[in-house]
């Protein structure tokens, strides 16, 4: 197994559905019939994805969303090549949450790439729930982002072109390509010296 | 009839022949378990003074910090491992406790309601006649769990029992341990800044309920240290823990569930899932040679409904059956692990109450049950933790372990163990269970199948009601249930009973403990007692044939 090229990390307050939105974008499952649970700690998840006609390996790190989790989040987005912030447009609190991370990353991870993903769109369309995070708000501050999504996990809307668009955007980024490379070239010596060390290895 | 001889029956029934060998079936020489009692521990919960137990709350030295300095002192040139102290990662939150404090009071001030609303609240169908209601709250009395109901409501109730602990503390300088009603038993633990509540009306004996209390409070250690529990109540007596172990709750309720049908909280022992020697020595290898250069690893454990298969450890440490139990519990309540790998930390009390291990979780494979828990003191260690675990999963499958572990777990009906009493041939036996006593491990004539866990935990999300109805066919769970008036006799500090026979007209109980191992038998109804003993004898006998099948007899190290 490689390492995987980008870091993608998933942040947001407790039940807006980050797990839910990894796995419908990994693995296109959505299942209904589950209770929710939270995530305990945090759970990683790969995907090789075509972006310029080339592979990449990416590595989503779901974190969790409770808050006696949160001094542990820092070590999930450290490093990261793209942040995505989720919230629920019917629930006020957990866009509050969000613009906790949003401060957070500026301070921490300025190379990161944020984009803002707004979850559970199919409730929202169905009139089920009432959107209590104002558009316009939501409009200011995606401004000096990556982007925003209004994904649901449920019908699958958005998911796949919200992960697209990250690694479209990490792939024309030269510098951190550059970076990607030289780590697969680096990897790739390692793998090298390590096959090597473990053939000798096994002739004695 | 009821018969209780606390002198020599070891010598009488071991002149009719016990098993051949001098060790005890299950005994070998080194433990993967630590297997200290945890009875004698709660038995001294339950006399020690005020003053002994302010004392006790001091957390020892860590164990987590010994192993880092260790791995240091070896590698002195890596200065990364230094500064990962376990609780550095709590620091933060402090700072924001005193935010959010403020923002608790409002709430709570809201949740006031009338008197009369609160006392309606206590007799709605939510409450009432349940057979086993747990309470648990700060010791300023705020509500932080309840089995049933909403806690919320229950500020009134809390409230009492707040004021009821803290008046016999107080005023009488002694300590509150249960209140005993014709029909009920409200039993009290106070643990550090926790006060825990049992109310209950099952057969369960108060040193059980006490057991059951304080494995509570370890899972709630669990998910949060008990720097980090202590810490916060020492900063604010008045804070809402519900905030930190929200998303725990279901770890506290299915603690419960599994505690009541799992025969190994009665013992303080594990199960372990019966294989052959050979694969289980198989998968044994196939992880000491994946992660024994890996330095950070303490401990690498693969379970499977709630059993044990293997469990491979660092030098001098071992884990204690009650951490292990909180493993089962974790892996069991989280669908999460099924379909991604997990990076977790998690506290075992037992092992180190002080500060996290971080754990690798996953489960081996999608047509495989079984859960590997790779635990570090390391918590950058994910990835080589990850490549570790696919090798491992790759060794399984070639040597042909994962079927030999499906086979184990959907009772391949070719096992001697699938089906211990039709194996053993004595028809006289309705039930039996066993544990060993030097490694912790316990074996039941009823092992664990996945579906019928699933069935049991179904069938309590019904209610955990009060049950009038007589039950025809009696279940496992309902043996287990029978032994609990036996093993609080057996297990009781002040005049232990050694062997137990009593016999009736629904069935005959016969329970024996020995320096070596404990054993509880059901036969059918008015069994004679020579015949009995013939029975466990020949019964000691198989269980020491299979023994290497059936219990995990070495304690593999990286």
């Amino acid at each position: 197994m490689s390492r995987c090229d980008f870091k993608i990390v998933l942040l947001g307050s407790e039940h807006v559905g980050k797990t839910s939105l990894v796995l419908r974008f990994v693995n296109s499952t959505f299942n209904s019939g589950t209770p929710y649970q939270n995530t305990i700690g945090a759970a990683f998840c790969a995907k090789t994805m075509r972006s310029n006609g080339k592979d990449f390996n990416i590595g989503i790190w779901d974190t969790a969303g409770s808050e006696r989790y949160e001094a542990m989040t820092r070590m999930y987005y450290r490093g990261a090549h793209a942040a995505v912030i989720c919230y629920e447009p019917c629930c006020l609190e957990s866009w509050a949450r969000l613009r906790h991370w949003l401060q957070e990353l500026r301070t921490v991870e300025e190379e990161c790439k944020v984009y803002l993903c707004g979850t559970k769109k199919d409730l929202l369309d169905s009139g089920m729930v009432k959107r209590e995070v104002p558009e316009d708000i939501v409009a200011t501050y995606s401004q000096g982002l990556r982007g925003h999504f209004l994904t649901s996990s449920k019908t699958g809307e958005n998911v796949e072109e919200l992960f697209q668009k990250i690694v479209d955007d990490c792939v024309a980024d030269a510098k951190l390509m550059r970076n990607v490379e030289e780590m697969r070239v680096q990897l790739l010596k390692e793998e090298e010296a390590y096959k090597a060390k473990h053939k000798e290895y096994c002739n004695c | 009839m009821a018969s209780t001889s606390k002198d020599n029956v070891q010598a009488s029934t071991s002149g009719q022949g016990n098993p051949a060998d001098d060790l005890e079936p299950g005994a070998c020489p080194e433990s993967v378990l630590n297997p200290s009692d945890s009875f004698e521990e709660f038995a001294s919960e339950m006399s020690s003074s005020l003053q002994e137990r302010n004392i006790n709350l001091k957390s020892k030295s860590s164990t987590i910090s010994e192993i880092q300095s260790e791995i240091c002192d070896g590698n002195k040139d890596n200065t990364e491992i230094t500064s990962t102290k376990s609780s550095d990662d709590l620091q933060s939150k402090d700072d924001q406790m005193s935010a959010l404090a403020s923002s608790c009071n409002l709430s709570n001030q809201n949740g006031e309601d009338s008197d009369n609303e609160k006392d309606d609240y206590l007799q709605s169908p939510e409450l009432v006649n349940k057979e086993k209601h747990v309470f648990v709250l700060s010791s300023a009395g705020k509500p932080i769990y309840s089995r049933y109901g909403n806690e919320d409501r229950l500020a009134g109730l809390c409230g009492v029992i707040q004021a009821l602990v803290s008046v016999v503390e107080d005023q009488n300088q002694d300590i509150l341990r249960s209140i005993i009603t014709k029909d009920c038993k409200a039993v009290f633990l106070v643990k550090g800044p926790l006060i825990l509540v049992a109310v209950s009306k099952s057969n369960e004996s108060e040193t059980q309920l006490v057991l059951q209390l304080t494995y509570a409070f370890n899972q709630i250690v669990s998910v949060l240290t008990l720097t980090q529990l202590n810490r916060i109540f020492e900063q604010r007596r008045n804070y809402d823990l519900r905030r930190l172990l929200s998303g725990a709750e279901r770890l506290i309720d299915n603690l419960f569930i599994f505690m009541e049908k799992d025969p190994a909280f009665l013992l303080g022992a594990v199960r372990c899932l019966p294989l052959p020697e050979k694969a289980r020595e198989n998968i044994t290898n196939a992880i000491t040679t994946t992660c024994h250069k890996i330095r950070d690893l303490v401990f690498a454990i693969l379970i499977a409904g709630n059993q044990l298969i293997t469990l491979v450890r660092m030098k001098k440490y071992t884990l204690h059956p009650s951490d292990i139990h909180l493993l089962f519990n974790l892996v069991r309540s989280s669908e999460s692990f099924k379909t991604a790998e997990s990076w977790t930390p998690i506290c075992l009390p037992k092992f180190d109450a002080t500060g996290f291990l971080h754990g690798h979780v996953s489960y081996i494979s999608e047509d495989c049950q079984a859960c590997l828990l790779l635990l570090t003191v390391q918590r950058d260690a994910f990835f080589p933790l990850s490549q570790a675990k696919h090798t491992i999963a790759e060794k399984l499958r070639r040597s042909n372990c994962l079927v030999a572990i499906n086979d184990a777990l959907n009772r391949n009906q070719e096992l001697p163990t699938t089906n211990p009493l039709k194996h053993i041939g004595i028809p006289e036996i309705r039930h039996f269970m066993y544990k060993c006593k030097s490694t912790a491990q316990l074996f039941t004539s009823d092992p664990i199948s996945l579906d019928r866990l699933q069935d049991y935990r179904i069938r309590h999300k019904e209610g955990g009601d009060v049950s009038e109805k007589k039950i025809e066919k009696l279940s496992d769970i309902d043996y287990v249930r029978n032994y609990r008036k036996f093993c609080s006799k057996i297990h009781c500090t002040s005049s232990p009973a050694k062997l137990i026979f009593r016999s009736n007209s629904d069935d005959t109980v016969l329970a024996w403990v020995t320096n070596g191992f404990e054993l509880y038998v059901t036969f059918d109804a008015l069994m004679e007692k020579d015949q009995a003993i013939k029975a466990v004898d020949r019964l000691l006998r198989w269980i020491k044939r299979e023994e290497q099948r059936i219990f995990i007899m070495n304690a593999p190290t990286f």
